[in-house]
């Protein structure tokens, strides 16, 4: 029993460090620019398939490709920001709203169209490989797919706290029109921000593909957690969308466990639901970081 | 109802509106003009296959078989009752979605003179195809499996093996692998995958097989390891996993994880198609599946194999290979009812008894109709992957390579 509920926590932390790449993007973005970012998972797919082509082309390891995924899509973040987003900042919601949404139907279409709707999978040595010790297992591509997700959290933590544009990043999250009278350039602030939140669900492209497959509407897999987990975490807390990610996991994977196979994403949302009721501004209190 | 729908909705609003304003966009793209044929009289055949959304990859594999079946019609002068009429086919994208698949039916019923129809691939959507049909009064022809499409309807057909012969083809393989076997049963919690797990359970004692682990799951998961960690705590022997492919890559590659030595039992759906071995490669090697039409079983299929292969570069897959047949027994009620009113050919196709040709390509050779359009010589094939091919190993009738148990 107790091998049980150990194997379930680190089932979901694996897993709920996939999330958290994903829902720090979106927290980012929310925080930062204020827009929800609803193209968030179709940028990992494009993640995926870019992991996909270079390991099928060019033979490069998934989790090396993270050195082309993350660059890619950070200049893609940094165009859509300047050419896409900055033309409906200020305007009411709607327009934004739509603006995201149409660029996750853009993007999910155009790789059905010309990828087609096939599951590619990448298999490496460490795919199917697991490290065992104590009846319990750890699959190495997870385990390698979760240290790397907590390093660039982390990573991305010490650049918001330690660095000029980090900070900047912080102050026009906290208050736009302050932060510009300070003399923040808010435009090339977002412009990083968006790159830093695409880079990372490119990120979470690369790190799936040595275990999950690549397929025009996987983004919608993970979104939804994302969305959650942004919720749960405090809407633009980075911090708070990383331990929601991973409570999430654990949570799923104890439901699954222990209620039914059905029921893992009951539990998420039951929790969901607790958190809107009792605390309504989300794991941190409504702070934002 | 709202179960069906695949990959699970998350979100419902913004998912519908996903579906049908993407569907729309990539419908556009792929849609293909109605085959113009150069005789004055053709018969239309309608075609619901999902060809956007999340079943898409399977049912362009139908459309293919659908388009190759029509030819081959044709081009062996077409339906001589008829004065040599061509068929006629009319695809219609479905989108992997029940709404969609209804106001689809209808619209491809309203708008063409219909002889008869088939479709849809996902037991899911033929229900739903099949009361539209039903209603109008057009025959339909499928190769879905669940029972309930032999429930309460005259116009709908069924010439292929049923879910719950499946369950029963699926427990006596067991026997052949350990002689006490104690199955895990994980199903996704759909029309399909329910209805083909209701009868591994019911029919279990009776075939003395012993069901350890009995569970649904939402299909479309992002982690296989929790469901796999209960199967382990389940001390079960036998896996039978009733999977759409996505989620049996991931099922498949976590028992290898896992080191769980255990003989998997993919079923049908995502199992028996090549793209399964694709993405698992050397893992799908010994797994076995059921199916209920397979590209090795006869000469016919293995012609028919060999045209689908050189036009796809794959083999027939057993979906798209039922089409083939269908499409030939459509051809010979229309021969026979000589006239393209649906009403007429849903009477030749029931009383339908073709043992030879395409038309009779199914295992047990044989088709013809029952009252509740079952075929009552209908049974399903049993299957393993060796060495990247899927080999027809169950029952022995219709085996063409011995069972590995590895």
């Amino acid at each position: 029993m107790l091998e049980t509920i150990v194997q379930a926590v680190i089932n979901g932390l694996l897993i709920g460090g996939i999330y958290a790449l994903v829902s720090i993007g979106v927290t980012l973005i929310f925080g930062v620019v204020k827009i929800v970012n609803f193209a968030q998972g179709e940028f990992v797919m494009v993640g995926m398939y870019i992991t996909y082509f270079l390991a099928t082309q060019f033979g490069l390891d998934p989790i090396l490709s993270l050195v082309v995924s993350m660059p890619v899509l950070f200049v893609v973040g940094v165009l859509i920001q300047h050419t896409l987003i900055r033309r409906v900042l200020g305007l009411n919601d709607l327009p934004q709203i739509f603006l995201t949404f149409a660029l996750s139907l853009l993007l999910m279409n155009l790789a059905l169209m010309l990828l087609t709707a096939n599951y590619r999978t990448v298999h490496t040595w460490y795919s199917d490989e697991a490290l065992h010790f104590a009846g319990l297992y750890v699959p190495v591509a997870k385990l390698i797919a979760f240290i790397l997700a907590m390093f660039l959290s982390g990573l991305l933590w010490v650049f918001l706290h330690a660095t000029d544009l980090g900070k900047a990043m912080r102050a026009a999250s906290q208050n736009r029109e302050v932060a510009q009278l300070m003399g923040i350039n808010p435009h090339r602030v977002f412009a990083v921000a968006l790159g830093i939140a695409l880079a990372l669900a490119g990120a979470a492209g690369s790190l799936l593909m040595p275990f999950y497959p690549a397929y025009p509407l996987v983004g919608q897999v993970f979104v939804l957690m994302a969305f959650v987990a942004v919720v749960l975490g405090t809407l633009g807390n980075v911090i708070g969308a990383l331990v929601a990610s991973l409570l999430m996991g654990v949570a799923e994977s104890f439901g699954i466990q222990f209620i039914g196979a059905d029921s893992g994403l009951i539990v998420v949302f039951l929790m969901l639901l607790t958190m809107l009721a009792v605390r309504p501004g989300g794991l941190a209190g409504g702070r934002r970081r | 109802m709202k179960n069906e729908k695949r990959p699970k909705s998350y979100c419902p609003n913004r998912r519908t509106f996903l579906i049908k304003g993407g569907g729309a966009l990539a419908a556009a793209a792929i849609a293909s003009p109605p085959i113009i044929s150069g005789a004055a009289e053709t018969v239309n055949i309608g075609g619901l296959y999902p060809t956007t959304g999340s079943m898409a990859q399977i049912g362009v594999g139908c459309v293919a078989a659908a388009k190759l079946a029509v030819e081959m019609v044709n081009d062996a002068g077409g339906i001589k009752s008829l004065g040599g009429a061509k068929l006629n086919l009319i695809i219609s994208d479905v989108q992997s979605d029940t709404t969609v698949t209804r106001t689809e039916t209808d619209r491809l019923i309203t708008s063409n003179k219909l002889s008869a129809i088939h479709g849809c691939y996902a037991s899911a959507l033929t229900l739903i195809a099949s009361e539209v049909a039903e209603r109008a009064k057009v025959p339909i022809i499928t190769g879905s499996s669940s029972d309930q499409l032999n429930k309460g309807r005259t116009y709908t057909f069924t010439p292929f093996a049923r879910a719950s012969q499946f369950a029963q083809a699926q427990l006596q393989m067991s026997k052949l692998v350990s002689d006490k076997p104690k199955v895990a049963v994980i199903f996704e919690n759909t029309a399909f995958g329910t209805a083909t797990s209701n009868g591994l359970k019911e029919l279990a004692p009776g075939e003395g097989v012993e069901i350890v682990m009995f569970e649904p799951y939402s299909a479309g998961f992002t982690d296989a390891s929790p469901l796999i960690n209960k199967v382990k705590a389940s001390g079960a022997n036998a896996l039978f996993s009733v999977s759409y492919l996505n989620d049996l890559i991931l099922i498949v590659r976590t028992v290898k994880q896992v080191g769980l030595n255990i003989a998997i039992n993919g079923g049908s759906g995502g199992f028996v198609i090549p793209d399964f071995y694709k993405n698992v490669g050397k893992l799908a090697e010994g797994l076995q599946g059921v199916a209920h039409w397979n590209h090795d079983m006869s000469d016919y299929a293995q012609k028919a194999n060999a045209e689908y292969k050189k036009r796809t570069g794959e083999f027939l897959f057993e979906y798209a290979g039922g089409l083939v047949a269908q499409t030939f027994m459509l051809a010979d009620a229309l021969e026979r009812a000589a006239s393209t009113d649906p009403v007429k050919v849903r009477e030749a196709l029931a009383t339908l008894d073709v043992s030879k040709g395409y038309a009779a390509m199914a295992p047990g050779g044989r088709v013809k109709f029952g009252p509740d359009g079952k075929n009552v010589y209908g049974r399903p094939i049993g299957v393993q992957w060796q060495n990247g091919d899927l080999a027809s190993v169950f029952p022995k009738e219709d085996a063409r390579a011995p069972l590995l148990k590895t």
